[in-house]
């Protein structure tokens, strides 16, 4: 009896040092990993032309470049919830594809309309694998404070969500699917999210050979 | 002057409406105001079983939101965009800082009420500095040269420190997205204002200055909405869930903790 409660006690002593050992090892800095990708996507916007691009080739390196800082993986398991462990792997992937496609137009639509406002970080702060990086879109008039959520995967910071004026795109987005869920279930969602995607498609399109008329 | 007057309606007015609420404060009482994105908790269904607020009246919700929905539309997006055209960003600033100092005897008595002294007494200062040397609240000296920035209080959020529930989710017609024991507290802070336009007896006279607020309010913010609308699946419950996040947000009033 009394061994057992020494093994317990050890245990749990190993427990509570082995973070504060991690702690102390050197760890990468998410606001330092983040300044090189925010420089990335402004030199790409600065150069962009949107209205020559109705194909918009620019999307797609956008789209390739966050790559390296999101995690479109994680994103989707939060943004699903529950439903998301149901799912197998095949589904899970082409989940993710169709999720990263609407956040490609969704914010794409937003990027276009970049007029050169600076982004100005201002702090983060660490817990465990969690982090969250502030930041503030200026463009001298008015500023807007988006918060990036990133988790540790091996040494590199990972956005999982984007929080704009203290609004989470992950919950929000998370609280509409959890109706479209209980109404229509997963394959309901799915056609949900393809119809959307292409709506906003056809806009874009739509806008491009008005312009050329 | 004007300030005991203020101060005067504004605790009439509440004593009477805290006699009409204090039912609500059996519901939902004492909620846990704070957001932790950090925390898995955040994401995960537990925090969804009892959403932010119950939504009871959501088929009447619904419809005052597509009422609204075509006003904002046909009627308020088209002026203040006609708005935005004409006057200049500068003026526009200028107006939202007149409209925001006269409501700053309403925030310092707030502030009090939910016992944040050093806000309350920062809005105070910010008060008796922009309406002297802001040229009556024209400019925003306070935050600019002293670097007092603006406070966030109102009678809502007193009433929700005092631990009064947010009753339920309430669509307000030309008004948008509150909870019950919010619009309350907007309707008397309103009234609070009133000594300000006792000068003014014409109804058309305080109805055009209203509008005037609303309409630079709204200027400030175009293609807000409608980015909301196209994005979402249902603009409904995206509004609904993008106005507690953001609420929940301007009242933590937290200085970002560093590193922890």
């Amino acid at each position: 009896m009394k061994n057992n409660l020494l093994i317990q006690l050890t245990l749990v002593c190993f427990f509570l040092v082995t973070p504060l050992v991690s702690h102390g090892a050197q760890r990468p800095d998410p606001t330092e990993q983040m300044k090189p990708f925010v420089h990335k996507v402004m030199e790409i916007l600065k150069n962009a032309d949107f209205k020559e691009d109705p194909k918009c080739i620019i999307c797609k390196r956008l789209i390739d470049v966050s790559r390296e800082r999101f995690d479109f993986n994680e994103m989707s398991k939060r943004v699903l919830g529950r439903t998301w462990r149901k799912l197998n792997k095949e589904e899970r992937a082409d989940f993710v594809d169709l999720f990263t496609r609407l956040l490609q137009y969704a914010y794409i639509g937003k990027l276009e309309q970049y007029t050169g406002q600076k982004v100005i970080f201002r702090g983060e702060r660490i817990r465990g694998k969690r982090a969250e990086v502030k930041t503030e879109l200026n463009d001298g008039q008015q500023s807007v404070a988006v918060s990036y959520i990133m988790l540790l995967e091996d040494d590199q910071w990972m956005i999982y969500d984007v929080i704009i004026e203290g609004v989470s795109l992950v919950r929000n987005y998370r609280e509409q699917f959890k109706e479209i869920l209980r109404k229509e279930k997963y394959s309901g969602l799915v056609r949900q999210i393809e119809k959307k995607v292409k709506q906003l498609e056809e806009e874009r399109k739509k806008r491009f050979s008005q312009k050329i008329k | 002057m004007i300030l005991s007057k203020i101060l005067t309606r504004f605790l009439v007015v509440l004593s009477f409406f805290i006699l009409l609420l204090s039912p609500l404060s059996l519901y939902a009482a004492g909620q846990n105001e704070t957001t932790d994105f950090l925390s898995d908790d955040f994401y995960e269904d537990t925090a969804d079983v009892a959403p932010e607020t119950g939504d009871p009246l959501e088929p009447f919700n619904r419809a005052v939101f597509q009422l609204n929905d075509h006003a904002y539309t046909y009627i308020f997006n088209p002026v203040a965009k006609g708005y935005s055209a004409v006057v200049p960003f500068d003026i526009r600033h200028i107006i939202d800082n007149f409209f925001t100092n006269l409501e700053e005897p309403v925030v310092f008595i707030n502030c009090l009420l939910q016992g944040r002294f050093s806000d309350a007494g920062s809005t105070i200062v910010r008060f008796l500095a922009n309406s002297t040397i802001g040229v009556g609240g024209l400019v925003d000296f306070a935050n600019r040269e002293i670097g007092l920035e603006p406070v966030e209080a109102t009678l809502g959020e007193t009433l929700g420190v005092w631990g009064i529930g947010d009753g339920f989710y309430l669509v307000v017609p030309f008004f948008g997205p509150s909870t019950l024991r919010d619009f309350t507290g907007t309707v008397i802070d309103s009234l609070a204002m009133t000594p300000y336009y006792t000068c003014i007896d014409k109804w058309s006279v305080k109805t055009g200055i209203y509008a005037e607020k609303t309409t630079n309010d709204l200027s400030m913010h175009i293609g807000e909405y409608e980015d909301l609308k196209k994005l979402s699946f249902d603009p409904y419950i995206a509004l609904r869930n993008s106005y507690f996040q953001y609420r929940k947000k301007i009242r933590e009033h937290r200085v970002f903790p560093e590193n922890e």
